[in-house]
């Protein structure tokens, strides 16, 4: 196979490195398919792999007893495992499988440690992203614990759009109401919500993004703090 | 096994049903109905829509996969009736 060249590969964070940095990670990454619910990093178990979406995204989800719900999204802006294994740990309670199939560089654990180990500007990159991580978990804190489930829908259908080409998302309402926390018939009406208003149209199995600028109103403040972050952060903005 | 659509009626008028496409399959219309009562019981608890004033108005009308009306259940029946008269 090709090595990836970096004017070609569409992660932003692979983009925003350096040509010395990304020539330390180069030789290591290799390009893989994706199915959709495929684990990436299962919990608890030492994370092997990390990646690095070129097309498609993934779900960091928590189980307890009232079920699984979704706590963050990574995509082509993203490194998946990055979080604990630059903060030291080998392992994650947490499971991380995709939600959007597609493609993404994978690259041992070995080996990006090595990587980082040499740069340490390739180090603090990564741990920008982590930062941004951060900033992303607590923003889905803060919806969860103040916001109304259709406007928590509108964010999450602007994270997701942030994260593919074109604006169909392929969801299901019960797959959905895993990823918001909430009853199946509560997304139903979410869904009917924003509709009503021509933001998305819903479609079994699908929803198209309509008018983005006004789901962004919808929104509010639950969307757009982390994105900016990653603007200022990774991207110089 | 059957399957059967949760329907919820917020406010009258056809702008006031949100329809659900997908459906979940149950033994019996008895086991569809215990399924929309604990759904009826969370949101009421513990989720807010912008557009939803008070749960206690909206009703879940089940249908079946002829897309026939086989049952409404008030959010209200949540409610245990009073014991006093």
């Amino acid at each position: 196979m090709s090595q990836a060249q970096h004017s070609s590969i569409r992660n932003r964070l692979l983009k925003a490195l350096s040509q010395d940095d990304f020539a330390l990670l180069q030789p290591h990454l290799q390009l893989i398919t994706t199915e959709l619910r495929q684990p990436l990093i299962p919990s608890n178990t030492p994370v092997k792999q990390l990646f690095f979406p070129e097309v498609g995204f993934s779900s960091i989800t928590t189980q307890g007893s009232g079920g699984r719900v979704e706590t963050g999204l990574i995509g082509r802006e993203g490194l998946i495992g990055a979080w604990p294994i630059l903060l030291g740990s080998d392992r994650t309670p947490h499971d991380q499988f995709v939600q959007n199939a597609g493609e993404m560089l994978v690259i041992t654990t070995e080996a990006l440690c090595a990587a980082i180990s040499r740069s340490a500007s390739l180090h603090k990159l990564l741990l920008r992203f982590i930062q941004v991580q951060i900033t992303q978990t607590s923003q889905t804190a803060y919806v969860n614990a103040s916001q109304t489930i259709d406007v928590r829908l509108a964010r999450w259908l602007l994270m997701c759009h942030d994260r593919i080409d074109g604006d169909d998302i392929r969801i299901t309402h019960d797959f959905l109401s895993l990823m918001l926390g909430t009853q199946r018939s509560s997304t139903t009406l979410a869904v009917q919500a924003l509709e009503g208003h021509r933001l998305i149209k819903a479609q079994r199995g699908k929803i198209t993004i309509l008018d983005r600028e006004t789901m962004e109103q919808v929104a509010d403040d639950g969307y757009g703090l982390p994105e900016a972050e990653y603007a200022r952060l990774i991207e110089g903005a | 096994m059957a399957r059967f659509f949760f329907n919820v009626r917020h406010r009258p008028g056809p702008e006031g049903l949100a329809v659900d496409p997908e459906g979940e399959e149950f033994a019996d219309l008895n086991a569809a109905r215990e399924r929309a009562l604990s759904q009826a019981r969370i949101m009421v608890a513990r989720e807010r829509h912008t557009f939803i004033r008070d749960w206690m108005g909206c009703a879940f009308e089940i249908m079946d996969e002829g897309g026939q009306p086989v049952l409404t259940v008030p959010f209200s029946d949540t409610v245990p009736e009073s014991d006093f008269d």
